[in-house]
């Protein structure tokens, strides 16, 4: 067998034991998916709703972190970010606040919005500092809604519109602030 | 390797560190000779291309892991070193007889100093074996004089990995 054909026989084993290496890279990331959708679970979020909404974060965030580049880069800072939309309305649950008709809207509601803020602000933050660019903001707003959506469904489709507007509100003032 | 060629491994490291597969086939072609070479230094002649091939592929799975802050080099022959010496101690347990180095006469040194300067080398090699990858990669990135390397966390860890090389030897070698 000619030396060449050895090589690219070995080039080939080398980039699949590269794509592997990423894949294992990428799935160390499925445990903080589980552990936001065991927590959701855990707060009495319904179990076929958590896993509508389980299932497309850990495929998106497995995906894009496996896939490399700016969006992979924006998983990490995402499910950071929604960890914080993902919480505030679920300590709300925590804490003996009834979900009912007019009174959840009273204080759910405005938790699912505060975490967005936060969620917003961080995206933010970290996508000046890295000086990223858009798939980078896409990414991680992406992984961000869908890791605080498995919280703010609490407040219904109002409490993840909420959550989604507390992004976009808290977080492009501060990406505006600081292209300029 | 050449400054040019170790700078542009580390950027086509940290390229596949990314997830930029264009960078792979460049990258592929810089490290392949360099662990092969190194592997013949380190293991028997026989297990020269078994050695060298595990660390290739290692190298390449743990990429993701490439720390851009690191000199590639360095770091993929840690990685070799750790290998070789994992296919030496198998060979070791299953008590194969040893095939000596290959000789690497100096053309200047005459029969007796080139054979002192092989056995000396070859138990250097042997003791360097048996370290951690990061201590050989101190030591390995110190030998070859990377200059971004010379921080004050860089000589406190050369530091360190030298004195478990002194009690390797001593552990091997005696006091000599």
């Amino acid at each position: 067998m000619a030396a060449d054909e050895l090589d690219l026989r070995l080039q080939a084993r080398a980039r699949r034991a590269y794509e592997l290496g990423r894949l294992l890279a990428a799935l160390r990331l499925a445990p903080f998916v589980l552990a936001a959708a065991v927590a959701a679970i855990a707060c009495g979020r319904p179990f076929p709703v958590t896993c509508a909404l389980a299932l497309p974060l850990l495929l998106l965030s497995v995906g894009l972190a496996y896939a490399g580049g700016p969006a992979g880069r924006a998983v990490r800072p995402g499910l950071l970010a929604g960890a914080g939309a993902l919480a505030a309305p679920l300590l709300m649950a925590t804490v003996g606040h009834a979900c009912f008709g007019p009174a959840c809207m009273s204080l759910a509601l405005p938790a699912c919005v505060a975490g967005g803020g936060l969620a917003g602000v961080v995206i933010a933050r970290t996508t000046v500092r890295r000086d990223a660019d858009l798939p980078f903001v896409l990414g991680a707003l992406a992984v961000a809604a869908l890791t605080g959506a498995l919280g703010c469904t609490l407040a219904g489709a109002a409490g993840v519109l909420g959550m989604l507007a507390g992004v976009v509100v808290a977080g492009a003032p501060v990406l505006v602030a600081a292209r300029r | 390797m050449e400054g040019g060629e170790r700078a542009e491994l580390r950027r086509l490291m940290a390229r596949l560190a990314d997830g930029d597969r264009a960078a792979f086939g460049p990258a592929f072609a810089l490290l392949w000779p360099r662990l092969r070479a190194f592997a013949a230094r380190y293991v028997a002649v026989a297990d020269a291309e078994d050695a060298a091939q595990a660390a290739l592929l290692r190298v390449f799975s743990r990429a993701s892991e490439y720390d851009p802050e690191r000199d590639a080099l360095a770091w993929a022959l840690g990685i070799a070193a750790w290998e070789c010496r994992t296919l030496r101690r198998k060979r070791e347990r299953r008590r194969e007889d040893d095939v000596p180095p290959p000789d690497r006469p100096d053309p200047g040194q005459g029969p007796e100093e080139a054979v002192i300067a092989r056995d000396l080398s070859a138990a250097a090699e042997a003791v360097l074996g048996t370290l951690r990858p990061n201590d050989v990669e101190t030591i390995t990135a110190a030998a070859a004089g990377s200059g971004k390397l010379r921080g004050a966390t860089f000589r406190k860890r050369l530091s360190r990995a030298l004195g478990r090389l002194r009690i390797a030897w001593r552990a091997r070698h005696g006091s000599r």
